[in-house]
């Protein structure tokens, strides 16, 4: 097998005092789409907040793409090639969709035209921030938050998307597309680590799922395979 | 006629209080920081203006482009080495940093300059417009354009640049804006750095019209905050609007109550403010 784009070793991180990550191991190969599924509280959103450099991991190794990023800050995990589309979109929403992508690049020093370019792709991929991109972003629905939250991460020109909570609080209907969408980047050289609580949505689009519980990871392997087994089953889709 | 005398000196006053209460709103707004210093900067502007012009003979617009980068470069440094470590601190604490930076800022003046009022006057002078029967002291207008040019400038920077965006993106979400690869710190520093560029800036306007004095700081300063309350907090067109209507009323309260009752009236309107429309006249925008 060859060497994993990200690869999480040991990662212990939390919040004050308060430990929430009880050495997090996790290895995602280049080009995949992962999932990261597991109950309310389970460390999901902190793992992906330690990886993105928002939290300190207190211990343990974040190696990406022959960088170690344990010890990063979010620009230089962002300039890495980490992209991270947070819980709730936080999507800045007194300003236009249109400025909302532009912070996306931020960081890139790649010219005007080829973030110019980018925009072009995000509007192909999502005609409906094209129609309103001078209109506020807090005026977009929910999915349609979504969709800027994503393009916005994209902006970075990212090898790595990490989306939290994709499907949250969204129409069936919008979750597909997104879906989609995903799935079309996925082919186009994107590697994609999704949390998301919809265990079933989470399986479908994944190649490879990791469960998480109380700061570890407990189970890991093929979609296929977890989706079959009976402990998951039962756990996290409620039907046998 | 006398009541469009009295709007135009409005005016021409709120286009200062604009351009001092910009700067003011702008650290509250995107640093939650309450910059006592503020007012003291503005002093601070004028001396400079007022000894380049009395030693040098540098004309106090042009002292405004010695001002600009130099207080520019205070105000980053005083953010980045100090007022950075306690950022996350509750709004008191900082304030009672700045409050107390202005207390060293202020008795520093005090016993650099003295406490006698100061007043650059112009020679020859620049002498008064009559337009239509009002008339308008030339220097006072192109302070107010100065200033309002300056405040348009400070919009422009915030809605348009790269960097502006940043400095409104931190504003609204902190941490979106570092996931989007953005430097917290180095903005705050620079968010302060455009604060007292633009207190420091508009210092040799002040100067050119209000004599100067170490004690004028803290008017300055509650000139400000009525501004921001009038305005909205943390909007360049707030401030505008503010301190237009600041302006106006104090010209206009001068006419009626009295001038030496200016200060009572404008926090009477702040207070009513308060009371009845907390966002300020703007609502609160959020942007730029």
């Amino acid at each position: 097998m060859a060497e994993p784009l990200l690869s999480i070793k040991g990662v212990h991180a939390g919040y004050g005092d308060v430990p929430v990550l009880w050495g997090v191991d996790l290895a995602i190969e280049r080009g995949e789409i992962a999932c990261l599924v597991g109950s309310n509280g389970a460390g999901k959103t902190t793992l992906m907040r330690t990886i993105s450099g928002l939290v300190r991991a207190t211990a343990g190794s974040i190696a990406f793409d022959g960088a170690e990023l344990a010890a990063a800050e979010p620009d230089a995990v962002l300039a890495a090639g980490i992209a991270h589309v947070p819980e709730g979109r936080r999507l800045f929403s007194a300003m236009s969709i249109r400025d909302n992508l532009l912070m996306g690049a931020y960081l890139r020093r790649d010219g005007a035209a080829a973030v110019e370019a980018d925009l072009k792709k995000m509007y192909a991929m999502f005609p409906i921030l094209a129609q309103r991109q001078e209109q506020d972003a807090g005026t977009l629905s929910g999915g349609e938050q979504q969709m800027c939250a994503i393009a916005r991460g994209l902006m970075g020109a990212p090898k790595m998307l990490l989306i939290d909570e994709l499907s949250l609080g969204l129409a069936p209907a919008v979750v597909d597309q997104l879906c989609d969408a995903l799935r079309a980047l996925n082919r186009e050289g994107l590697t994609l680590l999704v949390v998301e609580q919809d265990v079933a949505t989470a399986l479908e689009i994944a190649k490879h799922a990791f469960v998480m519980d109380t700061g570890r990871i407990t189970r890991s392997g093929e979609s296929a395979a977890l989706a079959n087994d009976p402990a998951i089953r039962e756990a996290y889709l409620g039907s046998l | 006629m006398l009541s469009l005398q009295i709007l135009a000196n409005g005016l021409v006053l709120g286009g200062l209080y604009a351009c001092i209460a910009a700067g003011f709103s702008l650290v509250w707004g995107v640093l939650n920081v309450i910059n006592i210093l503020h007012g003291s900067f503005i002093v601070l502007g004028g001396y400079l203006a007022y000894y380049a012009y009395a030693q040098f003979g540098i004309h106090p617009f042009v002292s405004i482009l010695i001002a600009a980068p130099l207080f520019f470069a205070l105000g980053y440094i005083l953010q980045r080495s100090l007022i950075n470590r306690m950022i996350a601190a509750p709004v008191l604490l900082t304030l009672s940093l700045t409050f107390g930076l202005d207390l060293m800022l202020s008795n520093g003046m005090l016993v650099a300059f003295t406490a006698d009022f100061k007043k650059l006057t112009l020679d020859p002078p620049l002498g008064v417009l009559n337009l239509g029967g009002i008339a308008l002291p030339v220097d006072r207008l192109f302070a107010m354009v100065l200033a309002l040019a300056l405040t348009g400038l400070l919009y422009l920077l915030l809605s348009r640049s790269r960097i502006g965006r940043a400095i409104v993106a931190v504003r609204m979400d902190r941490e979106a804006a570092a996931l989007m690869g953005v430097n917290v710190k180095r903005i705050y520093a620079v968010t302060f750095g455009l604060g007292a560029l633009m207190a420091g800036a508009s210092g040799p306007l002040l100067a050119m019209i209000f004599p100067i004095s170490p004690l004028s700081g803290p008017v300055y300063l509650g000139k400000a905050f009525v501004i921001c309350v009038l305005g909205g907090l943390g909007s360049v067109p707030g401030a505008m609007i503010g301190g237009l209507a600041l302006g106006v009323v104090e010209s206009f309260g001068a006419l009626w109550f009295g001038p030496e009752h200016a200060i009572t009236l404008s926090f009477t309107l702040l207070i009513l403010m308060l009371l009845f429309r907390p966002t300020g006249l703007l609502g609160r925008t959020g942007y730029a």
